[in-house]
């Protein structure tokens, strides 16, 4: 009685193991060449989480940036898929994960360089907001409706949300912040970067990229399998409803 | 189950999205509050803190400046110290409790506090470091040319 498709698991592909791979070890790499750099004269050994912050603030930058994309494509109603609801749902909780990361690994810098874990300035408060409307979107998307009434309802509140991406990236151009300013924002031979520091935030950035595809992957599958698991729940409670009923009409 | 109860249940789906759109609302509202307002006008330099010193009163506010050198005198869970804004214009800080870690001459800070009297009393020290990466390399040719950087920006 199931339909044929219903029988197909979404398997992990071997796409998915490559990245994977090169995920960790482009992470590996980070972590091990941040751990060697030289300590700077501001901020000595402290100066290493350049290694990580901002590349896990770009990996969410670029996880929203896919939700809005991809709630675009959905809204449209030339380019109107159910893949592109999927993809802006896993994306947006891989960029809620990423979020809170830079927020941790933020006040872990900040407690020993500022000297405070936390403070109301606008890049942390835009942040912490950014956060606040994707977990927000997330739970929208537990509201229980129809699929195309969720779709169109969550795609317009990421596109919602996403305004503060920018707002959260210029925040310490905008505003007076405690927070320094954007570390790749001139790169001139004179910068205030040293090469090394330059070459391993890279790294950082190329490893976050590939860590954020491998988990979007992963994420999208399990959401397939899930849909997978629903539809055939409602295939055996349809079946075993159909078998109460004729059991009652055959007594 | 929920195929029995499926014509009702489009009423309470959409009490608890209210619900949760309200409590986002409240929760934006109070970080838009908290943070956005007040991160705006995030601190004021040394020499705002001078020109506004009738208007400041005794309210809170933040001031930021570089640490001037020689002025820094420390006592246990106490600390003397000059900041100077871009202008110019200097600031006598008392401030109560330890200073961070990276706390030293000529380096911007953003302290917490309030005037009292001519000096501003300070219970926060932030150090607010720039995006600055220099290695501690003694080999450096700026070291031996001159900083061509003062105070902060």
């Amino acid at each position: 009685m199931t339909a044929p498709a219903h029988d197909r698991l979404p398997a992990r592909s071997q796409a998915s193991f490559i990245l994977g791979a090169a995920a960790l070890l482009a992470l590996v790499s980070t972590i091990v060449l941040g751990l060697g750099l030289p300590p700077t004269l501001e901020q000595g050994p402290y100066a290493r989480l350049i290694a990580i912050h901002p590349p896990l603030a770009w990996a969410a930058y670029l996880a929203f940036g896919v939700t809005a994309i991809t709630s675009v494509l959905y809204l449209w109603s030339r380019t109107r898929r159910r893949v592109w609801d999927r993809v802006a749902a896993s994306s947006a909780e891989v960029g809620v994960v990423f979020t809170a990361l830079t927020l941790v690994t933020g006040s872990i810098w900040g407690r020993p360089t500022w000297g405070v874990w936390w403070t109301w300035d606008a890049r942390l408060t835009s942040t912490a907001l950014l956060l606040a409307l994707f977990l927000g979107y997330l739970a929208l998307r537990g509201v229980q409706t129809d699929v195309h009434t969720r779709a169109k309802r969550s795609a317009i509140a990421a596109l919602v949300a996403v305004v503060d991406v920018p707002v959260v990236h210029f925040s310490v151009e905008w505003w007076r912040t405690l927070h320094q300013g954007r570390s790749l924002a001139q790169l001139t031979p004179q910068s205030d970067l040293d090469g090394s520091y330059v070459a391993v935030m890279l790294l950082g950035f190329m490893a976050m990229t590939l860590v954020y595809g491998w988990l979007l992957i992963e994420r999208y599958r399990v959401e397939a399998l899930e849909e997978h698991f629903e539809d055939q729940g409602l295939d055996r409670a349809l079946e075993e409803r159909r078998a109460e009923a004729e059991a009652v009409v055959a007594r | 189950m929920t195929a029995i109860d499926a014509p009702s249940r489009a009423a309470p789906g959409r009490r608890r999205l209210w619900v949760a759109g309200a409590v986002i609302v409240a929760a934006l509202g109070f970080l838009l509050f908290q943070g956005l307002g007040e991160a705006t006008v995030y601190f004021k330099t040394a020499d705002e803190a001078v020109s506004q010193k009738e208007d400041l009163g005794d309210r809170r506010f933040r001031l930021e400046g570089a640490v001037v050198p020689g002025t820094v005198e420390a006592a246990p869970g106490r600390v003397a110290f000059e900041v100077r804004g871009a202008g110019g214009g200097t600031v006598d800080v008392v401030h109560q409790g330890d200073p961070p870690e990276l706390f030293q001459p000529d380096i911007p800070v953003v302290l917490e506090g309030r005037w009292d009297g001519d000096r501003y009393a300070s219970d926060r020290i932030m150090v607010k470091h720039t995006s600055e990466y220099r290695a501690e390399n003694p080999d450096r040719v700026d070291e031996y040319v001159g900083k061509d950087r003062a105070g902060g920006q």
